[in-house]
């Protein structure tokens, strides 16, 4: 009996799963050629699972932006903020932040993940309470339980769910503070925000917005789905990643509270760990930079969003109940899901698998995440893929078997998928195998 | 086992039922986690459903600490006489 004994659950878990003659949780890459071209196994392999919507891993300019920072400034900084102080660069890029959000303030994390850690566990207190969209970022989760706050959860997406646990609040004393996502990562799916603002006052609450998937890929300006549904104003917090639009890694928090800067000694996840190198600083103040500057990247990525999306609804798959540069593909069997993925990867195309436990009603998601800078050829070559593939394992029918009753897996109409879908939770806490993939 | 705790117990039982989607006998000194064969998903979304069944906010820690039916049973009437 050893310590890792508690683990043999899990790990007949992932035996059986790799049982099918794939492991989705240990992919190697040979070699990341481009945005959205790597090497697997010796092939040339399309990646739509890399989170990199506006297409920036490979931007020339934070290229030399961050190989100049490492020539001037050093490999790393050796420690954390607090103690051994801020760079030149930690500041301009929280300078950079606020003045892109329009905040007094920010602070910059080692990692998206800590920013949530580090803001929600400091936030609110013994005495306060935080409410959780049930269908929260594992790194949410997470900072619930860091923090001394009781924590309740209500329903996904469901405004008049939040209102009626506030409710039962009654008038206990301690503020409240919400926390909800811009987009889902697993289901691509927004939050109604304005409905959700609408409880925030009238309950009298904070809202948190951690707009990780949704920064540079939603409003005019890409600040998000606050700026898409015109609600900035009643966001309180806006928490993101440096590791998706941005491509690079670390994470935000930007707020006009007033007094916010004294969290820079209470949040220990802030506290407590290196700061950020500043090559990393260096490309990701490059890459905000051409996400204000080049919106047509936003918008070739909104385009090959549509592209994708509704090439794979129209081929029959069930998707997600939206269409953002997330594109689920639900599947009900497991072992299908694997044998889907592991098919894909063998012709040439990465994606993400999200498995039970961690997802609902026992089905599996194939995940796809689109970038700007894939090309009309790519995603096509894709939506063509996937259909070959799902028609060879029995998810579509054949392309000549006209059935005038479509069975479950041929349902066509996208709004009655889409209704099913959205009644599908997304990836929770890091329960299960599939855990902590975005 | 009084009347009031059978009541109670038939309660948790159907809130269960709408998370789990089947039928099940519940008995007091069942282990919810390996008797019931639930995830830590599944235990939240029970606790979900328990708080719209009995009107009551259960904070996640408060499961944290239920291991039982009986134990789960001895906390929501705690909340209830709470609230």
């Amino acid at each position: 009996m050893s310590i890792l004994e508690k683990f043999a659950a899990l790990n007949n878990r992932y035996d059986h799963l790799k049982q099918v003659g794939a492991d989705p949780f240990a992919v190697k890459f040979d070699d990341i050629i481009s945005c959205v071209e790597g090497v697997v196994n010796g092939k040339k392999t399309l990646l739509f699972g890399t989170n990199n919507y506006l297409g920036l891993t490979f931007d020339d300019e934070a290229k030399a932006e961050s190989i100049e920072a490492i020539r001037r400034h050093g490999t790393g900084t050796t420690g954390s903020r607090i103690a051994n102080g801020s760079y030149k660069g930690h500041q301009e890029l929280e300078r950079a932040l606020a003045d892109f959000y329009g905040h007094t303030h920010c602070m910059v994390f080692s990692t998206g993940y800590q920013a949530n850690l580090g803001m929600i566990s400091t936030l609110v207190g013994k005495d306060d309470h935080l409410f959780l969209d049930a269908d929260s970022h594992a790194s949410i989760y997470d900072g619930s339980r860091l923090g001394h706050a009781p924590v309740v959860r209500f329903r996904h997406n469901n405004p008049d769910d939040l209102a009626k646990r506030l409710r039962r609040m009654g008038d206990q004393p301690g503020d409240k503070l919400i926390v909800v996502e811009g987009i889902y990562s697993m289901l691509g799916d927004t939050a109604p925000l304005k409905e959700f603002v609408d409880v925030k006052r009238e309950y009298g609450a904070y809202l948190m917005v951690d707009e990780a998937h949704s920064m540079g890929v939603l409003g005019e300006h890409g600040r998000g789905l606050a700026e898409r549904e015109g609600v900035e104003d009643d966001v309180d917090f806006v928490v993101g990643t440096f590791s998706k639009s941005l491509a690079s890694v670390g994470g935000f928090c930007v707020s006009s509270l007033e007094g916010f800067e004294i969290l820079r000694l209470a949040s220990r996840p802030y506290m407590f760990t290196a700061s950020l190198p500043p090559a990393i600083i260096s490309s990701t103040l490059s890459a905000l930079r051409t996400l204000r500057a080049e919106p047509q990247r936003r918008t070739k990525l909104t385009a090959n969003s549509r592209r994708f999306y509704t090439g794979l609804r129209a081929a029959g798959f069930h998707v997600g109940p939206e269409c953002s540069p997330i594109v689920a593909v639900m599947v009900e069997q497991p072992e299908v899901a694997v044998m889907f993925w592991k098919r894909l990867l063998e012709e040439g195309m990465y994606l993400n698998l999200a498995l039970p436990p961690a997802t609902p009603n026992s089905s599996a998601f194939m995940r796809s995440s689109v970038s700007a800078a894939h090309t009309d050829e790519q995603i096509d070559f894709a939506v063509a893929l996937m259909t070959r593939v799902g028609r060879e394992l029995g998810l579509l029918p054949e392309e000549n078997n006209v059935c005038a009753f479509p069975g479950p897996t041929a349902v066509f109409s996208g709004e009655r998928l889409g209704a099913t879908a959205a009644t599908a939770r997304a990836l929770p806490q890091g329960a299960g195998a599939a855990a902590g993939m975005a | 086992m009084s009347e009031a705790k059978d009541q109670l117990i038939a309660d948790i039982s159907e809130a269960l039922e709408t998370v789990i989607n089947r039928k099940v006998e519940l008995r007091t000194d069942m282990n919810i986690v390996n008797d019931l064969g639930l995830d830590s998903i599944a235990v939240m979304n029970f606790c979900m459903a328990l708080e719209d069944k009995f009107d009551i906010s259960i904070p996640l820690h408060d499961m944290a600490s239920v291991v039982t039916v009986d134990d789960l049973a001895k906390t929501i009437e705690t909340l209830r006489s709470n609230a």
